[in-house]
């Protein structure tokens, strides 16, 4: 057997030891995945800026409609704010008091041998109804029950009227000593003052309670 | 020497190794994919917001839209009652409204005063405030100013009429002397 002798085994052993050489593999290591992660930012980064580009569309298509909203939103609160204030004085106006239909109801009320010397009507605050005072003078044989006529009768149109917690109360009712002719004859007279209160909205009818289911 | 059969400078190249992958996984996260992933989620974040506002947007558009429709008879009625007053300062149109209104019922010599303003409670009629007057009528008959009151509710349905009074007079017993208080609302100059 031929005696083979290895005279650079030296020069391998070191060759061998620089190819294990761990910071050499370590920087290869490092290296290689230094690549996988740049590729995965590029990746990512390739994501980040389609999504921005997404945004910068949805960013263009906002600025288009966002003078239209805005708009809208203001016109919304100002057609809001005419509906609410229309209302408010629809209901202002559905609930005034009509001193024209009450007068003429005071009119139908007074016979001739009645007179009236005065009226003070006012329309209380916060829809808490309407107070009248009325003066006069009657004559009559009994002036007394001509006032009371004028009295009742005034009750009663008020009432028909379509006014509700009606009350005619008389404040005063004296006899004078004058005495006039009427119609021909001499008649005694009285002065009368009438306190009338009522409210104008006819009195609401009582809901109907709900029919209970019968046990069976 | 160890059991993997390095040697100390191998050891310390490995450790150096070691601390170099550590740094690089740092500078990695913290200055590369955080700031980017931030990013990316701060524009997924608007585009959602945006996106959203979009919707509500055109809900917005429709809604303006069918009220705009729906407020057609209220926004008529605001506009004819606005024109019912005219411009300018009301002390200076109103009572010589007041006094040809009155003159063409028959009614002379009407007298229209202002006695106070005030702003309404409602904070619906913030913009509109009422004007009290006092308009004297020296010589009326009964019946003509029962009359002309209709005439006046029924053509100024911003006037309320909240105190009459109605004397008779001495020196013409067929006359009446009275005195309206009326209430107009009127809109803020």
């Amino acid at each position: 057997m031929a005696l083979h002798l290895n005279l650079l085994h030296e020069e391998i052993l070191e060759q061998r030891q620089r190819q294990r050489d761990p910071l050499k593999i370590g920087m290869m290591i490092l290296i290689s995945l230094g690549v996988v992660l740049f590729l995965y930012y590029t990746w990512n980064a390739y994501q980040t800026l389609s999504i921005k580009a997404q945004l910068s569309a949805i960013d263009r298509e906002w600025s288009k409609v966002e003078p239209k909203v805005t708009a809208a939103e203001k016109r919304s609160s100002e057609l809001n704010g005419i509906i609410k204030t229309t209302g408010v004085l629809n209901e202002y106006i559905d609930h005034r008091f009509f001193w024209g239909p009450f007068l003429e109801k005071l009119a139908r009320c007074v016979a001739p041998n009645t007179q009236l010397t005065s009226l003070e009507g006012t329309v209380l605050e916060e829809n808490k109804g309407v107070s009248v005072v009325i003066e006069g003078v009657a004559a009559a044989r009994e002036p007394r029950s001509a006032a009371e006529d004028l009295r009742q009768m005034l009750g009663e149109q008020l009432s028909q009227g379509g006014y509700s917690d009606v009350k005619v109360e008389f404040k005063t009712l004296d006899d004078l000593d004058t005495i006039v002719s009427v119609g021909g004859a001499s008649m005694a007279m009285a002065h009368y003052v009438l306190g009338v209160t009522f409210n104008p909205a006819a009195k609401a009818s009582p809901t109907p309670a709900p029919a209970r289911p019968t046990r069976r | 020497m160890n059991k993997l059969g390095l040697k100390k400078d191998q050891i310390q190249k490995v450790g150096l190794t070691l601390v170099g992958f550590v740094i690089l996984l740092y500078i990695y996260f913290s200055f590369f994919l955080g700031p980017l992933n931030h990013s990316r989620s701060a524009a997924l974040a608007a585009i959602n917001e945006k996106q959203s506002k979009l919707a509500s947007s055109k809900n917005n558009l429709a809604k303006a839209a069918n009220l705009e429709q729906q407020a057609k008879a209220a926004t008529a009625r605001f506009a004819a009652l606005k024109s019912l007053n005219s411009e300018g300062a009301p002390i200076a149109w109103f009572p010589p409204r007041m006094k040809v209104f009155f003159a063409n019922q028959q009614i002379d010599k009407a007298v229209a005063r202002l006695e106070s303003s005030a702003v309404f409670k409602q904070p619906e009629l913030s913009a509109w405030l009422k004007f009290n007057w006092v308009i004297d009528l020296p010589q009326a008959d009964y019946a003509t100013l029962g009359t002309a009151i209709s005439q006046l509710e029924n053509a100024e349905p911003l006037l309320a009429v909240t105190k009459v009074s109605i004397h008779a007079s001495p020196d013409q017993p067929e006359f009446q002397q009275v005195v309206l208080m009326a209430t107009n609302t009127i809109p803020k100059q």
